[in-house]
């Protein structure tokens, strides 16, 4: 797969705060990388300096294929955190707009922009000015003057908040869609069950830091504890093999810790022999992606 | 570049549709041509102000009138003042003059009317009275005495001649100048400065950075509002041609016209005096908070080019004086202070010249300053930057600034 960005120790201070520091990642096309980390951990300096609104004081950062230029800014669509439209303008001139600014012909951006009103259900509102959509809408809006130009390279912070359910579907089928004609993603969120299941890769950035950086299941199962999780009845402690039984954060199932020679298999296969235990869920105690980036911001916190 | 003209385009067409651009550019020259019509309609008013006035009683004890000379029509002469005042109170006249015994040894003449006395009929009876003070002189003579000097003002530097009823137009032309100098700059500046501040404001400016330069966005809104003042300099100079053209009729106006050498430095002025002024909105527009705090800002720039106002009476008095001078030379003061001499007389083609250069070279500096500190500025939200930090930003190489606390990651 080509590399979209090539992140190559880089760092940065303001003054006397070092916002990032020795940072080194890459971003594929054809995948969606999350970029994950407490607020103030250096993301958003991060995805400045991709960006080229600030320098690193060190370090190379390559954007598709080369160093980032006017031609290659093109190329990529960005949605900030703070969304930024012209309020008093309509929908389809802010987009059209934005698109030439990308180097779309005019005909071409306006053309495109209702296209994507329509995809988006919000063909009616073309022609109404920005301030009068709801946040929502002006998300979705926003979204498309990202994606508007086809870039091969997308850097979307939090996507989708401000979003409802059905318009966060809308939003996630967009991305996954981006992907699978291979485009790369780039994506900064704290909605971790969203990275859980729709980002291939990530990176987790503390105090200016890399801390983790993988395969998303690479990475879980790195964490994952010697321990298999069951829903159901029977007196777990009394198996052979586990070392300890603990119940799990939630309440809902129970963690059976296991003993240096089990496996999780011969757990699973003792008790399908025997008639006084019941099982509903039977998982290895893989831990919630929420839980390892808490993990690692605690530590991170003691080890200062 | 074609992306800064992309950003030209959009802020010409989005502001040039704006209420308050069509009437600074549209309406007002069509108020002032209005007022023009209106003073026009008084004047002509007021020539038949004589007549409703109607006859003009003169009681003479002083033996000038005896066999009276060239006696206007509607002139009646009564004995004493007792029956003129007889007779205005019958409305016979409507108004008489007394000239005492005494008129040649101090000069005073009493007028009785029953309304204010139109400025004609005064001339009417000086007239009247030189020509029976002077009946053993020469008609020419007569006519020198009552009219001595029929004034052309040949300015020295552009030999512009002009009727001496005229003088008027020669020093409101410039002023009209300046009018539309501070009208246009002020206007489209402070549209460049509210843009940068909304875009600012709204976040447009995370994805206009993203897109184009910050001397880009920079250069293409200068141009774009320039062109907008352009349209706004040219919508009044051709209310001017109208208003000249119309205006023949009124002594004022007669034998003005815009002289193209006042045009061609006017523009000249305009064009740098804009894109100083505009720069530096511009930069203030990137360092300010909200758009109360970058008009409060703004404000002391702009009063800065209007400062040569308050010294109005100097330029009249002491053209060639120091202060005057050092306000033709001074950049922020000398597009208004130009402007405003070249109706008033010659300026020394070399000070001219050294001010165009001081201008030039000061604007030239300016936009680079404002790029520099609009380039850093761009990215900072919040509170507005300290004057400490806005030099630090000028010495140091062009980098962005950003606000570490808001901004990191969330």
């Amino acid at each position: 797969m080509a590399t979209a960005i090539q992140v190559d120790h880089i760092s940065k201070s303001y003054g006397s705060f070092q916002a990032v520091r020795d940072l080194t990642f890459e971003v594929y096309s054809g995948e969606i990388f999350a970029m994950l980390g407490p607020n103030g951990a250096g993301k958003s300096t991060t995805i400045r300096m991709i960006l080229d609104i600030l320098k690193p004081d060190s370090g190379i950062i390559r954007v598709l294929g080369g160093k980032i230029d006017e031609s290659i800014k093109n190329r990529i669509g960005y949605l900030p955190e703070e969304r930024g439209l012209y309020r008093s303008v309509p929908v389809v001139d802010v987009m059209t707009y934005l698109g030439t600014l990308k180097g779309l012909s005019s005909n071409e951006a306006r053309k495109r922009s209702l296209a994507y009103l329509d995809k988006l259900e919000l063909g009616e509102f073309a022609k109404k000015k920005v301030s009068d959509l709801s946040k929502g809408m002006q998300q979705k809006v926003q979204f498309a003057v990202t994606v508007l130009h086809d870039p091969e390279l997308i850097i979307i912070d939090e996507p989708f908040s401000g979003l409802d359910p059905v318009n966060t579907l809308i939003v996630e089928g967009l991305i996954k869609e981006f992907r699978a004609k291979g485009g790369a993603v780039v994506m900064s969120t704290h909605q971790m069950y969203q990275v859980e299941y729709l980002a291939d890769r990530l990176v987790m950035i503390n105090r200016g830091q890399q801390a983790l950086y993988g395969q998303v299941d690479e990475v879980r199962n790195r964490y994952a504890l010697p321990a298999v999780i069951v829903e159901g009845e029977g007196n777990w402690a009394a198996l052979p093999g586990i070392e300890r039984v603990e119940t799990e954060t939630d309440g809902r199932g129970t963690l059976l810790f296991l003993k240096a020679n089990t496996q999780a298999d011969d757990i699973l296969e003792m008790i399908a022999k025997r008639d006084d235990f019941h099982v509903r869920r039977f998982e290895l105690a893989v831990p919630r992606l929420n839980d390892i980036f808490i993990q690692v911001v605690e530590q991170g916190r003691l080890g200062a | 570049m074609s992306k800064a003209w992309l950003i030209a385009r959009r802020e010409f067409v989005s502001n040039i549709t704006k209420g308050s651009f069509l009437f600074a550019a549209f309406g007002v020259p069509l108020v002032v041509i209005a007022l023009l019509f209106l003073v026009f309609f008084v004047i002509a008013q007021s020539e038949d102000d004589t007549e409703r006035i109607g006859a003009v009683g003169y009681v003479d004890q002083s033996g000038i009138f005896s066999d009276a000379v060239d006696v206007p029509e509607d002139f009646v002469a009564y004995e004493s003042a007792e029956t003129a005042r007889a007779a205005l109170d019958e409305s016979e006249i409507g108004a008489y003059f007394v000239v005492p015994e005494n008129y040649l040894a101090v000069g005073n003449i009493d007028t009785v009317s029953r309304t204010s006395l139109p400025e004609a009929l005064r001339d009417q009876f000086d007239a009247f009275l030189i020509s029976n003070l002077g009946r053993d002189l020469q008609p020419e003579q007569i006519e020198r005495l009552i009219e001595p000097i029929n004034n052309t003002v040949l300015t020295l530097d552009n030999g512009r001649r002009l009727q001496s009823d005229a003088l008027l137009g020669l020093l409101f032309t410039p002023f009209i100048f300046v009018f539309v100098f501070l009208l246009g700059s002020q206007t489209t500046s402070s549209y460049l400065m509210s843009g940068i501040v909304e875009e600012k404001s709204s976040r447009v400016m995370e994805i206009l950075v993203t897109t184009v330069t910050p001397f880009q966005l920079l250069f293409g809104k200068i141009i774009g509002l320039g062109a907008l003042g352009l349209v706004q300099l040219l919508a009044w100079i051709g209310a001017g041609a109208i208003v000249l053209s119309l205006g023949q009729g009124i002594p004022a106006l007669q034998g003005v016209t815009i002289p193209l050498d006042l045009i061609v430095i006017g523009l000249l002025y305009f064009l740098l005096g804009y894109f100083l002024l505009a720069s530096i909105f511009a930069g203030v527009g990137a360092v300010s908070s909200s758009e109360q705090e970058s008009r409060q800002l703004a404000g002391i720039f702009s009063l800065g080019f209007s400062v040569p106002f308050f010294f109005i009476t100097q330029f009249l008095t002491d053209p060639d004086g120091p202060l005057v001078t050092f306000l033709s030379l001074f950049p922020f003061t000398s597009p208004v202070t130009i402007m405003m001499r070249m109706g008033f007389g010659a300026i020394p083609t070399e000070q001219l010249i050294l001010s165009i250069i001081i201008l030039l070279v000061t604007t030239l500096i300016v936009v680079w300053a404002s790029a520099r500190i609009f380039r850093w500025a761009l990215l900072l939200y919040g509170k507005r930057p300290s004057f400490g930090q806005i030099i630090g930003a000028l010495r140091r190489s062009p980098v962005m600034a950003t606000t570490p606390n808001e901004s990191a990651g969330r």
